[in-house]
This record gives C-alpha cells, sequence and structure tokens, in this order.
C-alpha cells in the first residue's frame, strides 16, 4: 500500500506548533488532507428555513428583525435562542425578492413569479428569477458555486442534509420543496442535489473509513484490505458504467452519465485518505439507527392528528445529528462547503411534538393556530435553535490561535418575509418576499458578526454574496443579483 | 385460484401472433412504438428483488435508500433523480446484503452452483459470477464481463477464503448500473431510434409488471429458450406469474397507488384496517372471483373488523374482519371505502374541492389546472353563512374561478355525507344547523354519495379507457405521450371485449406488439 501522510498529520504529532517543516513530495498528493494548521480553510453554510416570517392578517411583520440598529441588537422571541451568541450572528432585514406585478407581469431580473410558494428557490438561493411555473432553480445554488472554489482536495465537495425526513401529505408529492442545491450537471443542465435524510447513512459516508488510533497491525492490514476490496468493486461498477454510458439513448445517456457522476465522486472519497483523529477531529459517536419516518397527516388539519405525531419523524433528533455531523465533517476537512435544509419549502411538519403548537410549520403562518405572528415565531425560534447550536459548536472549536468561527461564513435564509401578497392582492400577508430577513454568521474574510444591519431594497441573494465572498468568491454576483452588503464586514 | 380463460382475447389475430421484436420494421409500425427509458428499481420493487436473489427478508431499500418519488405512482422513471445520496446508500445496502447472504448457509447456497474445491477454485467461481450475474442483470454475462469479477477472486486467494470473493462480487453486482436500472438495449429495427426487444427484456418487463420482482428463473429459462418472442409464449408466462401469489401484493400496490391509500392520515390501527378494507376487495374481484372490474365498484358488502364497521356505523359482522353486508346503509363498491373518501383532505375536513380534483384526475383522467394568479389556495373560503356548501359556492361564483369550480366542486359536494374518515353524517362537522344534502354533479349526471358516484362512473363510458390510461402508467414507469394514445384506446378495446377483467388489461399491456419494441428518448 502507498503510505501517505499529510501535512497536516505531521503538524499535529508536532502537538500542533508550526515548524518549518520539510514538505516532503510526498504531502503533495492530491488526494491527501493537505491544508495545514496554521491556516484553516474557509467554510461554508447554507441553513434553510421553510417559513415567512410574519402570520397573514397580523400587521406585525415578524417578531425576529431587533428594534435597535447596529451592535448588542435586542433579541425578539424568533432570535431568542440566539442568547449570547448574538454577538456571533447579524440580523439583515428590509430585505426583498421583487416579483412579476410590479414589474408589469414580467418575473424580473433575480426575482420570482407572484405565486409564492417555491417561487423564492431560484432567487433566493441561485440568484436567478424564478421560472413562470417550474419549482426548481434556475442556476447553480451558491453552496455549488462555493464548492467549484472552495472543496480543493477534501473528500466532500459539498454536503447536502435534509432534517424534515418526509413531505407528510398522502396525497400529494413535495413537487421540488425538498431541494434548496442545484448544480450544472455534466450535461450542462441545472440539477438538483438531494438531500440526505438519513443521519445513518451521513455519519456513513463521512466517517465510515476512520481507522481508530492505536490498532494492532492485524487490524490494520484488514482495515488496508478491506478498502483494496471496496475499490476492486467500484472499479469494476465504474467500468461498465463507463461501457454502458455510450451504448444508450439521448435522455438515458443524461440519466446514467449524472449516475456515474455520483458514482465517481464515490470512488474519489475512497480514494482521499481519513483524516488523522486529533484533539479536535475525532469521529463522533455512532448515531444508531434513523428515527421512525412519521407517517402523513390530514393536509392541513388543526385537529388531534397532530398530537398523534403523524407528520413527524424526530425531526428534534435529526437535526441534532446533522448539526454535530456538519460540524465534525468541517473539523476534519473532509468537507467545506454544507447545506442543511431544516424544513421543505412550505412545510407540512407538525409542529406539536416541537413547539406543543397543535399545527404544522405552514399552516403558522395561515391562522393553524391563534397568536398570528408571536405564534408563527416560536416555529422560526426552533430553527434558530438549531442553527445558534452549530454556531456554538464553531466559536467552541479551537483552531490556530482563534475559534473556527474565524473561517466561517454560514449564512440562514429563509422562504419569504411578509407584506403585500401580489397573488392573494393581500396585505400583511405570509406569502409575501416583502420584508424578508436572513441571519449571518462567522468571521472569514472581515465578516464582523453581531450587528443589526438594515438593508432596506436590497435582495437576501445579496447577503448570500456577502457570504460568499467572506469565503474568497472571486465577483460579488451570484446569478442576476450582484453586490455584497459592505456593513457586514465594517467592525464599527 | 379460479382459472382464467381469456388468453385470446383476439380472435382475429389468433393466439400465435408473431411478437418477435427483434426484426425490421416499417415506418408506420415504428410510429406506434412509444419511449422508454432507464428505470430505476423502486425501493419496493428492489426488496421483492433481494428476496429472489438472496433470500434477504429484512427491509434494507426501505432504511438506507431515499424514498421514491410518488406521483401517483411510485415508479415514473422520469422523476427518478441520480445523487451521491442514491450511490452511497447503494453501496451500504450492497455491503449489507452481501455479507448478510454469505454468513447464512441457506442463503449461500442459494447464490452458489457449485462447491469450491478451495479457496483458489476460479472454476467455480467463474460458474459462480456467470449464473448469478444472468439472474442479478437480467441477461446472459458475456466471457470479458465474467472475467473482470475474476479480480475479486484473487482477493478471496489473497485472504485464502473463497467465500470472500464471494462477498465481494455480490456487492459488485447489486451496485451494478445494469442491477439498479431497467436497461434495455435493444436490436437496430432499420427505424431510427427505434430498437426491438429480446426475450430477456420482456421477461424484465413481464416480471415487474405483474409480480413486482426480478424474473424468476424459470422465466429466463424461457427468455432464453426464444419461448418469449410470441405473443402466445408472452401469455403462457403471463399466466404463470399471475399464478404467483406476488401478483396479489403487485395489483393491490397498484391500486393503493392509483386512489392515494399507501398512506393515510390516521393512526395506525385505522390506516390498516381501511387498506385491508380495499385490499380484499382488490383480491376479490381482481383475483378469487376474476370478475367484471365494475363489480370493484358496486360491491354490497366489504371486507371489515368490528371496529371499523363501527366507525363507519355499520353493523358488525363480529369482531374479527369479515366481509359484512351494507344492508340498508348507503354505501357500495371501493368509493365507499374509508380509504378513498381519506382523500382530497384540506382545512382540517373533508374538501369538495379537492375530493373533486381527486376524482377527476384519478377516476376519469382528467388533469384540473391550477387556479389562476390572484388566489391564495391557503385559505379558507368565507362568506356570511358557516355553512360549508354556501362558503364554497360563494367563493367560487367569483369571476374566473366559476369555470373550473363548476367542474370540481359537485362532484365533491356529492361525496359530503362521508366525513374525512369516511364516516356518515348529515350536518357539517360541529355545526347541526349546516345540513349536507349530499347532492353531487358530475357533467351533468346528477348523484348522491358514493353509490350515485360509482354509477356515474360506470355509466360516463370514459373509466376503461381512464383505468387503462392508469395501468399503462404504471407499467411504463411515465405518463402517456401522444403516440402512446392508440396504444392505450386498442388495449382499452380489448379490456372491454374480455368483460373487463382487470388481469387481462394488465396482461394485453405487456403482451402487444407495441411492447416488443422500445424508442429512445430525446435529451432531456
Amino acid at each position: 500500500m502507498k503510505t501517505r501522510l499529510s501535512r497536516r498529520f505531521m503538524l499535529r504529532g508536532l502537538g500542533g506548533v508550526s515548524l518549518g517543516l520539510p514538505l516532503l513530495e510526498i504531502m503533495l498528493d492530491t488526494k491527501a488532507f493537505a491544508q495545514s494548521a496554521a491556516t484553516p480553510p474557509k467554510r461554508y453554510l447554507v441553513f434553510f428555513d421553510g417559513q415567512s416570517l410574519g402570520a397573514d392578517n397580523d400587521p406585525r411583520h415578524n417578531d425576529l428583525v431587533p428594534n435597535t440598529v447596529g451592535r448588542n441588537y435586542d433579541l425578539k422571541s424568533a432570535l431568542l435562542p440566539l442568547g449570547a451568541l448574538k454577538s456571533e450572528v447579524s440580523v439583515v432585514s428590509g430585505l426583498k425578492i421583487p416579483w412579476a406585478a410590479e414589474n408589469g407581469g414580467v418575473i424580473p431580473a433575480g426575482g420570482r413569479r407572484d405565486g409564492f410558494h417555491v417561487s423564492t428557490v431560484s432567487p433566493l438561493l441561485a440568484g436567478v428569477r424564478s421560472s413562470a411555473s417550474s419549482t426548481a432553480a434556475m442556476g447553480p445554488t451558491s453552496d455549488q458555486l462555493v464548492a467549484g472554489f472552495l472543496a480543493g482536495p477534501t473528500a466532500f465537495p459539498s454536503l447536502a442534509y435534509r432534517v424534515q425526513a418526509d413531505w407528510y401529505l398522502s396525497v400529494s408529492a413535495p413537487y421540488g420543496r425538498d431541494f434548496i442545491s442545484y448544480r450544472r450537471d455534466s450535461s450542462n443542465r441545472i440539477t438538483a442535489i438531494p438531500g440526505q435524510v438519513s443521519p445513518r447513512q451521513a455519519f456513513n459516508a463521512l466517517f465510515g473509513n476512520f481507522t481508530p488510533p492505536g490498532v494492532d497491525a492485524a487490524t490494520r492490514a484488514q482495515i488496508d484490505f478491506d478498502k483494496r476490496s471496496r475499490k476492486s468493486i467500484l472499479d469494476i461498477v465504474r467500468g461498465d458504467t463507463e461501457r454502458l454510458v455510450p451504448k444508450l439513448g439521448a435522455a438515458d445517456k443524461i440519466r446514467m452519465q449524472r449516475h456515474l457522476d455520483a458514482f465517481r465522486d464515490l470512488e474519489r472519497r475512497v480514494d482521499a485518505i481519513a483524516p488523522p483523529e486529533t484533539t479536535s477531529c475525532v469521529k463522533p459517536m455512532d448515531p444508531g439507527a434513523d428515527p421512525m419516518i412519521g407517517s402523513p397527516q390530514a393536509n392541513n388539519g388543526t385537529e388531534n392528528t397532530y398530537s398523534q405525531n403523524l407528520g413527524y419523524s424526530n425531526e428534534e433528533q435529526r437535526a441534532l445529528l446533522f448539526v454535530d455531523l456538519i460540524h465534525m465533517a468541517m473539523v476534519c476537512d473532509l468537507t467545506r462547503v454544507a447545506t442543511l435544509q431544516m424544513t421543505m419549502f412550505q412545510s407540512h411538519l407538525n409542529m406539536f411534538p416541537i413547539t406543543g403548537q397543535a399545527t404544522d410549520c405552514h399552516e403558522l403562518g395561515h391562522g393553524g393556530v391563534p397568536g398570528g405572528t408571536m405564534a408563527m415565531s416560536q416555529g422560526i425560534a426552533w430553527h434558530v435553535k438549531h442553527f445558534a447550536r452549530l454556531v456554538q459548536k464553531f466559536r467552541d472549536t479551537r483552531e490556530g490561535n482563534g475559534t473556527m468561527l474565524d473561517s466561517s461564513a454560514m449564512v440562514y435564509v429563509f422562504e419569504g418575509g411578509h407584506g403585500y401578497d401580489p397573488e392573494g392582492v393581500k396585505q400583511n400577508s405570509s406569502h409575501s418576499t416583502e420584508n424578508m430577513a436572513c441571519l449571518i454568521a462567522g468571521r472569514a474574510g472581515g465578516l464582523s458578526p453581531g450587528q443589526h444591519v438594515v438593508a432596506a431594497g436590497r435582495h437576501p441573494a445579496n447577503v448570500v454574496i456577502s457570504a460568499m465572498k467572506a469565503v474568497g468568491a472571486p465577483t460579488e454576483t451570484l446569478g442576476e443579483v450582484s453586490g455584497s452588503i459592505p456593513q457586514l464586514f465594517s467592525s464599527t | 385460484m379460479l382459472k382464467r380463460l381469456v388468453w385470446c382475447l383476439v380472435p382475429l389475430l389468433g393466439c400465435s401472433g408473431i411478437i418477435e421484436g427483434q426484426r425490421s420494421i416499417s415506418m408506420e409500425e415504428a410510429e406506434a412504438v412509444g419511449v422508454s427509458g432507464l428505470r430505476r428499481l423502486t425501493r419496493v420493487e428492489l426488496e421483492a428483488t433481494l428476496t429472489e436473489l438472496v433470500g434477504e427478508t429484512q427491509p434494507l431499500a426501505r432504511t438506507l435508500l431515499p424514498p421514491d418519488p410518488t406521483d401517483p405512482f411510485d415508479n415514473d422513471y422520469r422523476l427518478q433523480l441520480a445523487s451521491t445520496t442514491l450511490v452511497d446508500s447503494f453501496e451500504e445496502l450492497a455491503k449489507q446484503t452481501a455479507e448478510r447472504t454469505v454468513a447464512d448457509p441457506v442463503r449461500r447456497a442459494q447464490v452458489l452452483p457449485c462447491m469450491p474445491t478451495g479457496a483458489n477454485d476460479a472454476t467455480c467461481f467463474r460458474l459462480f459470477v456467470r449464473t448469478f450475474g444472468r439472474k442479478a442483470l437480467r441477461r446472459p454475462m458475456a466471457d470479458d464481463e465474467v472475467e473482470r469479477f475474476m479480480s475479486l477472486h484473487a482477493l478471496g486467494v489473497e485472504k485464502n477464503a473463497f467465500d470472500t470473493g464471494v462477498t465481494l462480487a455480490l456487492r459488485a453486482f447489486l451496485q451494478h448500473p445494469e442491477f439498479i436500472y431497467r436497461v434495455e438495449l435493444g436490436t437496430p429495427t432499420g427505424q431510427t431510434g427505434v430498437q426491438g426487444l429480446n426475450g430477456f427484456h420482456r421477461a424484465t418487463r413481464l416480471s415487474y409488471l405483474l409480480v413486482g420482482s426480478t424474473p424468476p428463473d424459470w422465466l429466463l429459462e424461457r427468455a432464453a429458450a426464444g419461448d418469449l418472442s410470441t405473443r402466445d409464449g408472452v401469455r403462457t408466462a403471463a399466466q404463470r406469474l399471475l399464478d404467483d401469489p406476488r401478483s396479489k401484493n403487485q395489483v393491490e400496490r397498484f391500486h393503493a397507488l392509483w386512489l392515494g391509500y399507501h398512506r393515510l392520515p390516521h393512526a395506525a390501527q385505522l390506516t390498516a384496517a381501511m387498506q385491508a378494507e380495499s385490499d380484499a376487495l382488490v383480491d376479490r374481484v381482481v383475483f378469487d372471483r376474476s370478475a367484471d372490474y365494475f363489480t370493484l365498484f358496486t360491491a354490497t358488502d366489504t371486507f371489515i373488523d368490528g371496529t371499523l364497521a363501527t366507525h363507519y356505523g355499520l353493523t358488525a359482522n363480529g369482531t374479527a374482519p369479515a366481509w359484512t353486508a351494507y344492508g340498508s346503509a348507503p354505501r357500495k363498491g371501493l368509493l365507499s371505502h374509508g380509504s378513498v373518501l381519506s382523500q382530497g383532505v384540506k382545512f382540517a375536513d373533508s374538501s369538495p374541492t379537492q375530493r373533486g380534483i381527486f376524482i377527476r384526475n384519478r377516476l376519469f383522467c382528467q388533469e384540473i389546472p391550477p387556479p389562476p394568479p390572484g388566489v391564495n389556495v391557503d385559505e379558507q373560503p368565507t362568506s356570511t353563512s358557516p355553512c360549508k356548501k354556501n362558503r364554497y359556492s360563494a367563493h367560487a361564483s367569483v369571476g374566473g374561478c366559476k369555470g373550473c369550480h363548476d367542474a370540481i366542486d359537485p362532484i365533491g359536494f356529492g361525496l359530503e355525507r362521508y366525513d374525512r374518515q369516511g364516516r356518515y353524517r348529515t350536518t357539517d362537522d360541529g355545526l347541526p344547523q349546516c345540513a349536507i344534502d349530499g347532492e353531487g354533479d358530475v357533467d351533468g349526471t346528477t348523484f348522491n354519495g358514493p353509490t350515485g358516484l360509482a354509477d356515474a362512473l360506470i355509466a360516463s363510458g370514459q373509466f376503461e379507457e381512464c383505468i387503462t390510461t392508469q395501468v399503462f402508467r404504471y407499467a411504463a414507469g411515465r405518463r402517456e405521450e401522444p403516440r402512446d394514445h392508440a396504444f392505450i384506446l386498442r388495449v382499452s378495446k380489448q379490456f372491454i371485449a374480455s368483460d373487463r377483467k382487470f388481469l387481462d388489461l394488465m396482461v394485453e399491456l405487456v403482451s402487444d406488439d407495441a411492447f416488443a419494441f422500445r424508442r429512445d428518448e430525446e435529451a432531456l
């Protein structure tokens, strides 16, 4: 077996002391984990909450945006879980995605059709105007663009995880409400990247090839044999797939090529050597079997189906596990880019086991329980709690002279805002992209968190672009939207 | 099981009509050949396939693989999306299945056609690869393909363990593209983009449609012997597949997916009781009695336990599940089942609009256009009256809404006396002042309740073509295209001519000439 030593491994072995270490040729193997401890890689994360900010017919647009502008902002109920972590998180308010009706019926650049649900996928995540009917993003999403320049030699160019495990309606399908990541595939088409919903599978993929420290020679030989076996298998399957592709018709060629792309991705990861365990990079606890997938619930019902744990697959536990996995995957530099879709667009996740509210996440915006925007904010707060936990884990991980947050940019986006609904021609609607807001955490690239920034009339993609800029994006552009928000980088 | 006497459905053509797919065809013939694309095995198909191939009984696919997109069938290949998640999951599935298989002496014996003389018995390993490969890939393997697997044998030799090589080979087969996908590499027909299918392709189509699993050994043998190159041969094979008890599950699943009750928004016990009720009726009509398919919608008794009888307000026939007469209760057939009446629920109640759309989509095969701009479908209809019919009538009377709602809502109004769990009622939930008249209308035919709707459906003259269309979608793994219409119409007419025997409909779909060929799809 070819021995590979990563430069990082050597540095770790020296107790993190950065010496003028000779750069051995073997360390330049691109498949190895080559980054040095002195300069941690940048990390990028998109966190998605399938909710708007306020409820129908409630004049209160949200209970999230602070009253005060600037630093040490006040915490409204939706952001309460941030607690002291607010110094690590900025709030950007006043955002808007434009729509067709205000542009003479033509969907504007970076805008959306008037019909609400899933119309924000494309402008919010890819910066490209939605199509008139498709629920798909019309361009690659920010995570994939960032992975293009940030992934480097990591085993996973990007991770895509989804907490909400099922659509929870038996009468329909999610039709794209379940995707937040899209890439340009090898046939030059924009293709959805379905999120992994199984924490168990995610764990296996990330940490399955970790070698426990201090194993004896026999065990090490078996691990080596297993890896060679696995590669031999993959080699046969890839070879046969490659021979099959040219024999297929036009559409099938594209389908099989997509499969082959994903397969090569797997092979590349098997080739990559597992990073050595260090004080911070450790194989997480085995998550055990996945929680059971819950049954669907009555569409928009408000009665007892909510107290029966229908429409719920222990998303609480799933969120904890995915946050743990993303954190450790980035600590170990298995990946530098991740998306975490907490809830689907128009989410029918049962809120009862989570907040005690007898309704689903989507109906919170439509009066599913009394309390309007204040009730809805409890659902947002659940999402914020898990975002805060991720931020905290990054902050609590020492790296170099600081913490992991110093090299990270994490952006939290919502499906909608609150205000005018051009489809229903109504004010104070949850089907609105007025008064949108985003959260952004991390200090990469000079981001200066802990502020409330009012960016009136700017696009939420401008916040996404700021996060992309923070991790080194060469241009301040996402699809049809340009420009970052300078205040986010200002320490005053 | 009762015999089915209908294998010769079209006397004019005779039972020995040649359907040999590997030949030249005219442009006119080619024009009738529908497209087919790569179909990934669904999770349910995969589990059945692993049971057949390696005796796996654990629901590993449902545990490990992402869910299948369902709209309403779970096998629409145009909705399937390859991804890293999928490929990773298949690798894990293959590993777990292979290890469990070789660790179990009975299952190991099932996959090994020979007794290895030692770890380095290359002859036995080759035979195993060739034998198992034909089953897993559903076609014979070429010599060079078999040789490529010998690298895995070498790893077993290195470990001095024959079984190690077997395990590794199983892992390779179970994530092989031709295992995961149904690949149809046909032979040229002289017409661009149209290929003839061979016996193995036909065996695969037959088996996955009729028993939801990979072709059994006997069917592969018939494919190899050329027995599936005539319509007669295909029908004989189809009959044998339909004698396999798995065909019942397959027909039950078709109905549950078609009418949306494979999952129900109720507590587990109620859900199971409702599904068992509908499965029992489907079994009786389709298999036990081989009856006119219309009787599925006109049956005057139903298979329920005491709890479900009480739920419906019927007189129970004991506590255990039993056929129970409806008597004077206003119910008959499948449309009276809780499974079907649970469809089209919104705002915690039955929705006349959603039920109307459901009936039009699934039973009349009519697509309803989405509501026009300016409609927030998440808002409950409101009016000065608290009563549901008034509220729905008020919102449906608004300008542009009227046209569509007039074609949808009256169907739902006709089912309003049955709540979202199929219980009978005469007033709106919680509103005793709002009497429900239960009067409905579909295309000018008035009806009251599911019994009247069933009659209207049968009288419409459209249902035979619609059910044919639905079975076509399930069989082809996609929605129909204009090119398929003549084929669907032809099969539908044969269905009527066969006194609407459902199994004949399924067999016709796989034995028709149009199914002996395939057409490449244009680029996506």
